[in-house]
């Protein structure tokens, strides 16, 4: 019999899911917070919510409950109607400035 | 819900409305939409819903908060007025559909019941602000205040969402009850590691979003770079939406950790305190100002929040309601008094731009004065019955738990008197300008309705409060 | 008739019709304001006539209904509008009634702004006069609260070159004070319940008429043995209920016999001291009392008239009606750091005033240092001390009035208040001279004027006190040493010598009949007080007996 998708995903143990998970996701952070490229920063943005993304699927198959995958459906759905939105706003910055490196960026000074 | 519905269709409706030819039907609809909105939500008064599978739940709670994010929404729309600068390049109907939009997710983040639905009510919202903090797309600042809010906003989304990925591995449901069962049930094993730095993520996303300390450094760059509408806007009804959410998520489904929760909630709000009010006193534009008073404001309301008191949620709804009024009426004044003399293009937002303003029209130096005391807790305004039913929560969860967090809220509220009234200082005691300033009709119905609140609400705060 | 309202309604009234007139006619303004601090002073005279003086409660008592809040399981707060007199508010009624129509007078010398001027100004009588009648604690808070916003544009609009710094450091020192007395307001009216409402809302009485001593001792016991429902006790704000021990929930914060403790102290001693904070602001007490030379010397000359002789005064009585009233243990245990801090204002008021070259903040050191009597008067517990106290108060509501006209007369003249700019006055303003020496001669306690008996009877107090430690009588002697220093070397700087001056000889003339007006009536009160403070003394002597029986 052809094994089902939870128990292919059970092959691995769940922490080496939630730790995999984890490393994509500080690297996501870490991203964020060195790089100065708007581009690279909202990549690292998509990283974040990707490390998100493979949780709750190893969740969802380990408790065999479908909600986890769903919301991994809203997340995807929601990630991209942000991604228009961001990639919007960052071309219309390089339209002012013909640069997308947020050091340029100081106009409004806290 | 049939509030949430109805929004959502007249966002649609408002964008066709984007074809006509005239314009001058745009504002009149928005208003009627909202009004409608704002009916429709009172049909369920009194009852209790659960919709779409457990998905959103409205009861009296609900209908309180959504009223008042209605009601700021229809004031902050009723003192728009063109966006931008040139006729060509504004899309009005987009910008009152977005708005609406940015509603709906608002009411979604203050009635669900599911995790999964305050994800998506918290993303139409953000979404919609990130388009509408760079809606004014020729200006530098507007261009650098969207991105910076739009990066710092999806990176919280992010950190957000790992936080309910956690509980969800921990608890194995997004629902809320489900969620609450199994914390206060205690599972046989003991409550799973998971859900403790969980819910601290969930914490610092949420925290974020309502502009708390140590989360708020987006904030005063957000609000000062957006056109100032949409910052009386943000500042008002992300708010409210935040803090429902917030006080929603906490006590439905982690009353069982309070003891965590609530120490990491006082220490941000002795933080939030500590940073709004004495970093508002160095500001010498009064947007600035006022986008830091919005951080303090957060602090106050979350006093509340970390008293968790049978209490709270109506004091947090008066607190809210006199801020969004006082708050709205403050940047209404703002947007009037900048646009008078602007600097290099741009209005003028200084402390001296005020000077005077009593001499130039009496009733807008009038409704900010009374604006600024009702923020700064005076009595005979809301914003005092708002600090004492909040403190009043804190007295009651009592003194060894609150007692530091209400001697830095009681002083910092002094320091917010200085810098409230900085403006009042301005206006009436300085001289400047003697050029009148005048203002349209509805503008003029909006200054009068929110001052004859904010005083009213003072005097008898017991009409509105019975209803909480 | 409601008299205590009318107090209240009348300066309103003349607030709102100030309003509303039109500004065509800038100088009706100002008889709109005099008539109706005319009238209230008169109502306060027949106040003064109608008074039964030798019953101790409150009289010509208002009470409605105004804001009642259910606040679930906490159950139901009930703010009243509630207004009474007895004998320790009527005396300071009488000398706000008085001091304001006299304020009013001196403000016909306001030329700008008139129509906003009288406004804040009569907005400002309603206010103090409401903060001295009345009885629930939070309308109390309300109006002095609320005193605090005209005051503050009275200074800040009409005062000299330091306006802004001035106005701004009055409103937030005495915000800070109030805050203070906000917090302790929320203790209280957590821990008080309303003996009469709760007997209505546990249904033991119909209603509220009904409801007798038996009734309200019956709920008092059940309310001890906590055998009343949480959502049925209604909490009260009334500070009669609020001085009865017998209210207090059982193990509620500010509860004597639950005596819970804060930060290591007990609560109650805790929120003694911060009322006693919040009033020390204002009275205002070393070393709170940085802001009121400040104001003084910037605010017009009515406006310091009306803050020397009324406002101060809302800190003694914050201090009788609120902090002693209603936390006596409290008043017992700080009774020696009270009357030392007395002391220090005395002493160190009364070297301040030494050194001052200015005239204003001369006589705005003074005032610390006499309102320091008031404060050791009180803190000594005794009849003759707190008796002495309200007297000092009304007495130096007197002086402190015509002190203050005194030095706007010199102002108004030639703008300057240095004392080294004139010598040898007396020939050229013989008037003004003896005036001024009735108001010194009264400040520095000379027998036969008023200043004399308060200053008298509050040392007496503090010698017979069991509560003060020996030293403090004789060191408050000194202030008054020092006073008679102060003030006889600028009467001799001032008026003696022959004649200079650094402005034009022809700009000091002698007082006008306006001015006569005012200063004549003061001195003529502070004498008549020095010879007869019976009629005082009467007013005052059966309520403070019967407020000395809970020490």
């Amino acid at each position: 019999m052809q094994p089902t998708i939870p128990d292919v995903v059970q092959t691995i143990p769940l922490p080496y899911y939630i730790w995999f998970a984890s490393a994509l996701f500080v690297i996501g952070i870490v991203g964020v917070l060195t790089r100065r490229n708007a581009i690279i920063i909202f990549m690292s943005v998509e990283v974040m919510l990707n490390a998100v993304n493979l949780l709750l699927v190893a969740f969802s198959a380990y408790r065999s409950d479908p909600a986890g995958q769903v919301f991994v459906f809203f997340i995807m759905a929601v990630a991209a109607a942000e991604v228009s939105v961001g990639l919007a706003i960052i071309v219309m910055i390089y339209r002012n400035i013909q640069s997308i490196d947020i050091g340029l960026l100081n106009r409004l000074k806290g | 819900m049939l509030s949430i519905i109805s929004l959502s269709l007249f966002g649609i409706l408002n964008l066709f409305l984007g074809f006509l030819k005239s314009r001058r039907v745009l504002l009149p609809a928005t208003l009627l939409f909202i009004a409608l909105a704002f009916a429709a939500n009172l049909l369920d008064w009194n009852h209790q819903y659960v919709y779409f599978r457990d998905m959103l739940r409205t009861n009296n709670l609900f209908i309180n908060f959504s009223s008042i994010i209605l009601l700021t929404t229809f004031l902050t729309v009723a003192i728009s007025r063109s966006f931008g600068t040139d006729e060509e390049h504004t899309h009005p109907a987009e910008y009152y559909a977005i708005m609406l939009f940015s509603v709906v997710g608002a009411l979604m983040m203050v009635g669900f019941e599911n995790l999964i639905m305050l994800f998506i009510g918290l993303e139409i919202l953000s979404v919609s602000l990130y388009v509408l903090t760079g809606s004014d797309k020729r200006s530098l600042r507007s261009n650098e205040a969207a991105l910076k809010y739009f990066l710092m906003g999806s990176f919280a989304t992010g950190i957000f969402l790992f936080g309910i990925a956690l509980v969800y591995g921990a608890t194995g449901s997004f629902n809320l009850s489900a969620i609450g069962s199994y914390v206060s049930g205690g599972p046989t094993t003991g409550i799973s590691p998971l859900l403790y730095v969980g819910l601290l993520f969930i914490l610092a996303g949420m925290l974020f979003k309502v502009s708390a300390a140590p989360f708020h450094f987006w904030t005063p760059d957000v609000y000062d770079g957006a056109p100032t509408l949409f910052t009386a806007f943000m500042s008002t009804v992300v708010k409210t939406a935040g803090f429902a959410a917030l006080y929603r998520l906490l006590t439905v489904s982690f009353t069982g950790v309070y003891g965590l929760w609530w120490q990491v909630l006082t220490g941000v709000t002795v933080l939030t305190l500590l940073v709004g009010n004495i970093t508002a006193v160095y500001q010498s534009s009064v947007k600035r100002m006022l986008a830091y008073s919005s951080v303090s404001h957060a602090g106050y309301l979350l006093i509340a929040v970390a008293a968790k008191t049978p209490q709270s949620p109506s004091a947090i709804l008066f607190y809210s309601l006199a801020y969004s009024i006082a708050t709205i009426t403050g940047f209404a004044v703002l947007i009037l008094v900048a646009e008078q003399k602007p600097i290099e293009g741009r209005p003028d937002e200084r402390y001296e731009a005020f000077n005077g303003l009593a001499k130039r029209n009496p009733l807008l130096a009038f409704s900010l004065a009374v604006s600024m005391v009702s923020l700064a807790g005076i009595p005979l305004t809301a914003g005092f019955w708002g600090k004492f039913f909040v403190f009043s929560t804190a007295v009651d969860r009592g003194m060894t738990n609150m007692g530091m967090v209400l001697v830095v809220a009681v002083l910092m509220s002094v320091v917010g008197v200085y810098y409230y009234f900085r403006v009042i200082i301005a206006s009436y005691l300085k001289t400047g300008d003697s050029e009148p300033i005048g203002i349209r009709p509805l503008y003029r119905f909006i200054l009068v309705l929110t001052t004859a609140l904010t005083i009213g609400l003072g005097l008898f705060p017991d009409v509105v409060r019975q209803l909480f | 008739m409601p008299y205590l309202s009318l107090l209240i309604i009348l300066p309103l009234l003349a607030a709102l019709l100030v309003v509303f007139l039109p500004n065509r006619n800038q100088t009706t303004f100002r008889w709109i304001a005099l008539v109706a601090s005319l009238l209230n002073f008169l109502l306060t005279l027949l106040l003064f006539f109608r008074f039964d003086k030798s019953v101790a409660g409150y009289q010509f008592v208002e009470q409605t209904d105004w804001i009642t809040l259910s606040l679930g399981p906490l159950g139901v707060v009930s703010i009243d509008y509630f207004l009474g007199l007895d004998g320790i508010s009527l005396p300071l009624v009488l000398l706000a009634g008085l001091v304001l129509a006299i304020g009013a007078i001196s403000s016909f010398e306001i030329k700008q702004k008139q129509k906003a001027y009288f406004a804040l100004y009569s907005l400002l009588s309603a206010s103090l006069m409401g903060c001295f009648v009345a009885l629930d604690l939070f309308l109390f808070f309300l109006f002095f609260e609320f005193m605090l916003l005209p005051m503050y544009f009275l200074i800040g609009l009409w005062g000299g070159e330091r306006r802004e710094y001035a106005s701004i450091k009055f409103f937030v020192y005495t915000f800070l004070g109030s805050i203070f007395i906000l917090l302790v307001m929320i203790g209280l009216y957590l821990s008080v319940a309303d003996p009469v409402e709760t007997a209505v809302a546990m249904g033991l009485v119909p209603g509220k008429e009904l409801v007798d001593a038996n009734v309200i001792a019956d709920v008092q016991n059940y309310l001890q043995e906590g055998r009343i429902e949480a959502d049925q006790i209604v909490h009260t704000f009334s500070i009669p209920y609020m001085a009865e021990p017998g209210n207090y929930l059982p193990q509620s914060l500010l509860n004597i016999a639950a005596d819970h403790v804060l930060f290591g102290q007990s609560a109650r001693m805790l929120a003694f001291v911060l009322v006693f904070l919040g009033f020390a602001v204002k009275l205002p007490v070393v070393p709170l009392h940085t802001w009121l030379p400040d104001a003084h010397v910037e605010a017009p000359t009515p406006v310091s008239v009306v803050l020397a002789g009324v406002l101060l005064k809302i800190g003694g009585y914050g201090f009788i009606r609120i902090a002693y009233g209603l936390f006596p243990d409290g008043a017992i245990v700080f009774a020696p750091w009270l009357g030392g801090l007395g002391v220090l204002s005395i002493v160190y008021g009364a070297l301040n005033a030494l050194a001052m070259n200015d005239l204003k903040r001369m006589i705005a050191y003074s005032s610390v240092s006499h309102m320091g009597f008031v404060l050791l008067g009180l803190a000594s517990l005794t009849s003759e001390g707190v008796n002495g106290a309200l007297f000092q108060m009304v007495s130096h509501g007197i002086l402190s009035a015509m002190l203050f006209l005194i030095a706007g007369v010199l102002y108004t003249r030639t703008h300057d208040r240095q004392l080294d700019s004139y010598r040898g006055l007396a020939a050229r303003m013989p008037g003004y001279v003896t005036l001024t020496a009735i108001a010194f001669f009264g400040s520095l306690g000379l027998p036969a004027l008023s200043g004399f008996i308060g200053e008298f009877f509050t040392i007496m107090g503090a010698f017979n006190s069991p509560y003060l430690p020996n030293w403090m009588a004789p060191v408050a002697t000194l202030g008054i040493v020092l006073a008679a220093g102060y003030f006889l070397w600028t009467l001799q700087r001032l008026f003696f010598g022959e004649f200079w001056s650094k402005h034009e000889a022809g700009l000091l003339t002698d007082v006008t009949p306006r001015e006569r007006l005012m200063l004549v009536p003061l001195a003529a009160l502070a004498l008549m007080l020095g010879i007869l403070p019976g009629i005082l003394l009467n007013l005052t002597q059966s309520t403070v007996g019967e407020f000395l029986k809970n020490f």
